[in-house]
């Protein structure tokens, strides 16, 4: 408690001292042996406060400093601008300082994919992926579609009849995982409808019946689904998830449709971090992962767990880029 | 539960030592922050997260509402003595905030901001109260083209904000335009004018263009306006009592805004800031006696402070029984909800009653104070009046820097900032106004994206705008008030040649 209290205290007058600019020294820890952390630790979140990638920042942070498995204070600093751009371009400048780290998900893919950032996931050291999330597509309690083959019928038939929204621009998260799975179940990816609302109108939207389906993370359906306004067609996850009602929705598997999307959330250093920094934060998540503490968080937003190290994060990571690309070329996106 | 019961469950919250020590503190802070010219209910909200980690949900949620409401309460001084929008829905309240305070009468105009602010605020909490659940299916009626039609009866008010020429009125609002094209396109991901410049794909913060065409801008004209340096302290001041007729004169728009305050509120997207401009012309339209607005007009404080006040309130309509924020700070204030584990939405009210109700009751207690607060407060404040004209512009400069800086700790912005001084100093000098370049900037980004929106939807087709009742019925809205003016002018005209 009193570190996350120091910590905003440091938010504060950074705030109240805004033009005096930062002067972070990177120190560089030791060469090839083992590492320590000898200053505040860095954790940049591209966005401003209270999204995703502020959250999971915030709350890696606190577990971090409250079970003590670091030490040394962490500090959440937003960096907003560019759908992340901005906050990618500000840890690019710190090369192989291992005291700043950054929150990153899928966007760190498609944003440079559709051209909008000079720096992408490989321009990075990859340390760990902490959590798994999946998208959902849902339409009004009323529809007429019961499952995605229903809709996805109707789209073979008359791809115009049917629009679809979400909160990223074209391109991005809520478009491609519903071009993926509707490709996958043989609609033609290049007539899909997609209209973006950045305003928090989305929902409104499908509520009141202006478009017809939401594609969206399953964590901003839960609500809605138990106040019955909407239901789910299906859920990108592999397997069924755990949880109240989330264990209700059927995956796109399920449906005999033979492809998934994953909302991974992990971190990443600057270009060219010290393997042995790699090596001690690697270790570090992973014992956060499997704290009962860190346990708590992922069952209070409804994450899943999905802890990779920095070897199989770059792996799966390649692969993720390759068919993304595909894709993006495909529906003439792609740059 | 019904609302009654409900409501009593919620004094239970607020009138607890506990409820009542948490309002205290977040409307004082809100009301600081929010005078502060730049620093917002965003920021102040944002900083407040990681303070609240750990305490019981009921009373910090209680602490970040009063910090937005008090925020919203407070923006409204640095507008009126300094010109400069201490946060962004106190915008129009500079346009006759700052010439009353000019004319010597700072500390009526500050009144008559706190009493509507309080009104607006009252009446809100009411409406919310009594109809939150029903007025989620309101948030939801309306559709892209519902709001490409709100947003069109918005922007023909355009030619009502212009002072002298219209030419330059409307010269002025494209230019609004124009600027608000720039960045990504959301519906394509295009990027518009950014000359590849990262800085420039998320397009500028409301704050930057209001801090630099108002308050740079301002400073500009004072550094050049030598002379009138000092007023004598008591004409700064004036009187803060209101007379009978002044209260009489401000009591219709306090009591019309609150109602038009709290609808647009209600309604996810549009907010304080679009509330407050349309207020200020709704009454401007009605007024018997247009001429005087823009030149320290009661009315033209009374409404647009009425009306942000109450459409904070309109706001947690969606958050609380739909959990959709509809505002930046809303959204912010969604954040702190889950990090607190409460999640808003429509079944809030029935899962954690004490959570939904105590907001609502803290509200009541929290506009009393923050009347209470910002009362005796006046004469202090319109001191900043007889602070030093360079001490008192270097620190404009400084709030106007820091505000912006906070909003995404990019030094670029503050580069803008001052671009759009130098722009607001230019459109000064040669006389354009700056109000309609506001409007279109505010209105122009959402008037664009619902129309596309809705071109997709329909598949091009423009019927989509006048084949259901509600955006047909704004659009006719919009085209009588752009019509009956100019006939009764004509008329007007005939009749004065046919006497003549």
């Amino acid at each position: 408690m009193k570190k996350t209290v120091f910590a905003s205290m440091i938010t504060v007058s950074a705030l109240a001292f805004a033009g005096c600019g930062s002067d972070d020294t990177a120190s560089t820890g030791g060469e090839g042996g083992s590492f320590e952390p000898s200053q505040t630790i860095e954790m940049v979140a591209p966005a401003g406060s209270g999204g995703g990638w502020d959250t999971t920042a915030r709350e890696v942070a606190r577990v971090f400093g409250e079970t003590g498995i670091i030490d040394e204070n962490m500090t959440v600093i937003n960096r907003e601008g560019g759908g992340g751009a901005i906050g990618w371009a500000y840890v690019h400048g710190k090369e192989g300082d291992p005291h700043s780290m950054f929150v990153a998900s899928p966007p760190l893919m498609f944003v440079p994919l559709n051209g909008q950032s000079e720096y992408g996931h490989e321009d990075f050291t990859p340390i760990a992926n902490m959590i798994a999330d999946y998208g959902a597509f849902a339409v009004r309690e009323d529809s007429e579609f019961e499952d995605l083959n229903d809709l996805f019928d109707q789209m073979k038939d008359d791809p115009q009849s049917i629009t679809v929204i979400g909160t990223s621009a074209p391109g991005s998260m809520d478009h491609m995982q519903f071009v993926r799975i509707a490709k996958a179940a043989g609609v033609d990816p290049t007539q899909i409808k997609y209209v973006s609302d950045q305003e928090g109108g989305a929902l409104t939207a499908v509520l009141n019946g202006s478009v017809d389906v939401f594609s969206t993370g399953v964590g901003e359906t839960i609500e809605q689904v138990r106040a019955g306004n909407i239901k789910v067609l299906g859920v990108t996850a592999e397997e069924r998830m755990e949880g109240e009602v989330l264990s209700d929705f059927p995956t796109a598997i399920e449906q005999g449709i033979d492809e998934s999307f994953v909302n991974w959330r992990g971190f990443f250093g600057p270009p060219n971090m010290d393997q042995a920094a790699v090596d001690y934060y690697e270790a570090k998540f992973q014992e956060l992962s499997e704290s009962d503490e860190f346990a708590e968080v992922r069952k209070k937003y409804g994450w899943n767990e999905m802890y990779m190290n920095s070897e199989e994060y770059s792996e799966f990571l390649e692969t993720e880029k390759e068919e993304i690309a595909t894709l993006l070329e495909e529906i003439g996106l792609g740059q | 539960m019904d609302a009654f019961q409900g409501l009593l469950t919620g004094f239970q919250v607020a009138l607890s030592l506990e409820g009542i020590l948490f309002v205290l503190i977040g409307v004082i802070v809100g009301t600081l922050i929010g005078m502060m010219p730049g620093l917002g209910p965003i920021s102040a909200i944002a900083i407040m997260i990681p303070i609240t980690y750990g305490m019981d949900p009921a009373p910090a949620l209680v602490m970040m509402a009063g910090v937005y409401y008090g925020a919203v309460f407070g923006g409204s001084t640095s507008s009126i003595l300094l010109n400069a929008p201490g946060i962004s829905g106190t915008v129009a309240t500079s346009f006759d905030g700052y010439p009353m305070a000019q004319n010597g009468q700072a500390g009526k105009a500050l009144a008559i901001a706190a009493i509507a602010s309080f009104v607006g605020g009252t009446v809100s909490v009411v409406l919310l109260m009594l109809l939150a659940p029903a007025l989620s299916s309101v948030a939801i009626s309306f559709g892209p083209p519902a709001y490409f039609a709100l947003m069109f009866m918005g922007l023909t008010a355009i030619s009502s904000l212009s002072e002298g020429s219209t030419i330059k009125a409307m010269i002025a609002a494209v230019a609004g335009f124009m600027v608000v094209t720039i960045g990504i396109d959301p519906q394509t991901g295009t990027q518009r004018f950014t000359f590849g410049n990262v800085n420039l794909f998320d397009g500028f913060d409301f704050l930057i263009i209001a801090l630099g065409l108002f308050a740079v801008a301002e400073v500009c004209i004072l550094v050049l306006n030598r002379k009138n340096r000092s007023l004598s302290d008591d004409q700064k001041l004036g009187s803060l009592r209101l007379s009978k007729q002044d209260l009489k004169e401000m009591s219709g728009p306090v009591t019309r805004q609150s109602f038009v305050g709290f609808m647009l509120g209600v309604l996810p997207g549009a907010g304080a800031t679009i509330a407050s401009f349309i207020s200020y012309i709704f009454e401007k339209r009605i007024a018997k006696n247009p001429e005087e607005f823009g030149k320290g007009s009661i009315k033209g404080i009374a409404a647009p402070e009425s009306s942000n006040n109450a459409a904070t309130s309109g706001a947690f309509v969606p958050l609380l029984s739909l959990g959709i924020p509809g505002s930046g700070t809303t959204a912010v204030m969604l954040g702190a909800f889950l990090v607190l584990g409460v999640q808003p939405g429509p079944l809030l009210m029935s899962d954690r009653p004490e959570i939904f109700w105590g907001i609502i009751a803290s509200m009541y207690l929290g506009n009393i104070f923050l009347l209470i607060l910002n009362l005796p407060l006046i004469p202090y404040l319109a001191k900043i009046l007889s602070i030093p004209r360079p001490l008192l512009i270097s620190l404009v400069i400084m709030f106007s820097l820091i505000g912006v800086y906070s909003i995404s700790f990019n030094v670029f912005d503050l580069y803008m900032l001052l671009v759009f001084g130098a722009l607001g100093f230019a459109m000064r000098i040669f006389s354009f106004p700056a109000p309609p370049f506001i409007l279109a900037f505010i209105l122009g980004g959402m008037m664009e994206q619902a129309f596309r929106q809705s071109m997709t939807i329909s598949n091009g087709s423009l019927s989509i705008f006048v084949d259901t009742p509600l955006p047909l019925s704004l659009l006719l809205i919009s085209l009588l008030s752009l019509v009956i003016p100019a006939f009764l002018k004509w008329r007007g005209n005939r009749l004065a040649a046919k006497q003549r």
